[in-house]
């Protein structure tokens, strides 16, 4: 049975790039971890809109140069759909790619979206680093997910 | 800024806060070290700095040193339940100011998103920066939490003598005056876990109650069962000393599981419905005996499930007919053998959380103050934090009848 190998997955990808890692994780489909039995092609899911919701009014997102920054900053390449959430959730902020974008594109899109969120509904972007440590002893579990935390605001599921 | 912090600072004892933090860290699977680390600094408008004045060990640590959550990179500095003093505000904090005695909660949460306005703080969704790794282990990231490992935001904990604390109006609340360091640094995680499990649960004046685990969250919990109504609250345990803990200080019967058939026990003292409410206090290594125990620990090392889940199964076979049963006890990913006919055919309601703490700190620090809540008995072994790595040995063997090390940096 090779149900929840999954954490010894991270451990043996340890000689892999933590980046990639994480990337990996996301793509993983074992049955019984919850996760669809249907994987769609990378074109389809490429061109997914991935969205948050912001508890905000549709206006308070702005459009055209009034996007928060993180939006703005990727510009005409995306397309966006602002929509009410139901229920009294805010407002549904969707995005994607007019063309084909690449693996550092859809993280750069997910860090956007999050920040943008962030920055309406707290004013701020959250900072962790540079966190205090003691020494980094180097380990193989370390050094990759040095690698899968440095990039962790661009990865998941958004 | 540093001078302005050193001027902050007047007048508070201990040394001079500049290059030198000593910390408890993370550096290997059952090692803990004491080492120095930078000061933390002020890095968003929200942030204060806290000088810790307790600190403890929590349950939950014992998952993270054990690699049970093996997104731990050494030199990470532990702890999330604490309490300290302000020496340091941030510009937007507007609730707190410098001179404060506060108690933080472990999570960390803005208190602006649509979670934090249900009161789901520890859903929140701008409290962890790492959401990757928990939306691909989840489906969906929960919030961010104190020295708990780069799955839950990379945060450095309050194993330290000063720590960073941000949304600080949210997170960090007053002490009110005559309630000792002691008694409210268990507001942070142990009593507010124990009170979110008995509240969420249900708990109902005229309520039977069952909690597994008397270690301080499942004490907590059996206490806040009772402030909340609960006609009777039973707790089970095999530890002797956390038992007469039990008995003494929270004042709920207990069962000695390795000596008792606790369902049939339970069934026995209920009438044979079996208790309204049951709470799991436990956690992902759970301890049993015999066959089940024994097929757990295969299968947890075979790394064919990654919980051992005893306590959770028990509870569900426990539980009456349309009763509730709230998992407090952490867990990561995956367990086996769990008991879902009889979840589904007994329609029993199952809830867990993470601690949303920010929603019953005001009002456990008030029954603190009163003298309904008493905490100080699970502080069974307070040491300075130089020793981190023998109170951390001393809780997870449960030596010496360690309940909980509380270090004072
Ligand atoms: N949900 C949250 O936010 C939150 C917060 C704090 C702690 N926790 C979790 O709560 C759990 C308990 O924390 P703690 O600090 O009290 O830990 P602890 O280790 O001090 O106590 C656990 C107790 O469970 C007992 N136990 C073991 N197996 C048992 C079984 N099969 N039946 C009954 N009791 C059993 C142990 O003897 C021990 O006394 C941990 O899993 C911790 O991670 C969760
Ligand atoms: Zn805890
Ligand atoms: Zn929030």
């Amino acid at each position: 049975m090779a149900v929840p190998r999954l954490l010894d997955s991270l451990r043996g990808a340890a000689t892999q790039a933590g980046g990639a890692l994480l990337g990996r994780l996301q793509h993983v489909r074992l049955p019984g971890l919850g996760q669809s039995s249907v994987p769609e092609d990378p074109e389809t899911a490429a061109r997914r809109w991935r969205a948050v919701t912001v508890l905000c009014s549709p206006e308070q997102v702005g459009t055209g140069a009034d996007l928060p920054a993180p939006l703005a900053a990727l510009g005409d390449r995306l397309d966006l759909r602002i929509t009410p959430a139901p229920g009294d959730r805010g407002t549904e902020l969707a995005a994607r790619y007019r063309d084909r974008p690449s693996d550092d594109d859809l993280r750069a899109l997910r860090s956007a979206l999050r920040e943008t969120k962030q920055l309406i509904e707290v004013g701020e972007v959250l900072r962790v680093d540079p966190a205090p440590h003691g020494v980094r002893t180097p380990t193989p579990q370390g050094a990759a997910l040095e690698g899968a935390t440095a990039r962790a605001g661009g990865e998941g599921v958004l | 800024m540093s001078c302005e912090r050193l001027w902050n600072r007047a007048g508070s004892a201990g040394q001079e806060r500049g290059s030198i933090v000593r910390a408890a860290t993370w550096t290997g699977v059952d090692e803990v070290s004491v080492e120095t680390v930078p000061d933390p600094q002020i890095l968003n408008d929200h942030d204060v700095i806290l000088r810790v004045r307790r600190t403890t060990t929590c349950g939950s640590d014992l998952h993270l040193l054990g690699g049970y959550i093996p997104f731990m990179r050494a030199g990470d500095v532990l702890g999330h339940e604490f309490m300290g003093e302000v020496v340091e505000v941030g510009r937007g904090v507007r609730e707190r100011r410098v001179g404060d005695r506060v108690v933080v909660n472990s999570f960390i949460a803005c208190g602006h998103c649509w979670y934090c306005r249900q009161e789901l703080y520890s859903l929140c969704d701008n409290g962890n920066p790492n959401p990757g790794i928990t939306e691909s282990l989840w489906g969906q990231s929960p919030g961010g939490c104190f020295g708990y490992s780069h799955a839950m935001g990379g945060w450095a904990g309050s194993h330290a003598e000063y720590v960073r604390v941000p949304y600080a109006d949210v997170g960090a609340f007053v002490v009110p005056e005559g309630v000792s360091d002691e008694r409210a640094l268990f507001a942070s995680d142990a009593v507010s876990t124990g009170w979110m499990g008995a509240d969420l649960a249900g708990t109902k004046p005229g309520d039977v109650v069952a909690v597994w685990g008397a270690g301080g969250v499942g004490q907590m919990a059996a206490r806040a069962a009772m402030l909340l109504g609960a006609e009777r609250v039973y707790v089970i345990d095999r530890l002797p000393e956390r038992l007469a803990q039990v008995r003494e200080h929270v004042g709920a019967e207990t069962i000695d599981y390795s000596r008792t058939d606790v369902p049939a026990e339970l069934r026995e003292v209920t009438g044979g419905r079996g208790p309204d409410v049951c709470i799991e206090a436990v956690g992902m290594e759970a301890h049993s005996s015999g066959i089940q125990g024994a097929y757990d620990q295969v299968k947890q090392q075979l790394r064919l499930q990654t919980d051992r889940p005893s306590a959770v199964r028990e509870a569900i076979l426990a539980c009456r007919k349309g009763g509730s049963v709230f998992v407090l006890g952490v867990f990561a990913l995956m367990v086996d053998k769990f008991p879902l006919g009889a979840m589904m055919n007994k329609g029993l309601t199952v809830r867990g959380a993470q601690v949303h703490g920010q929603r019953y700190m005001p009002r456990i620090l008030e029954h603190m103050a009163r003298g309904e809540l008493t905490t100080e008995h699970l502080a069974t072994h307070v040491m300075a934090l130089e020793e981190a790595p023998r109170g951390y040995q001393m809780f997870k063997d449960k030596t010496d009848g360690c309940v909980r090390a509380v270090f004072t940096p």
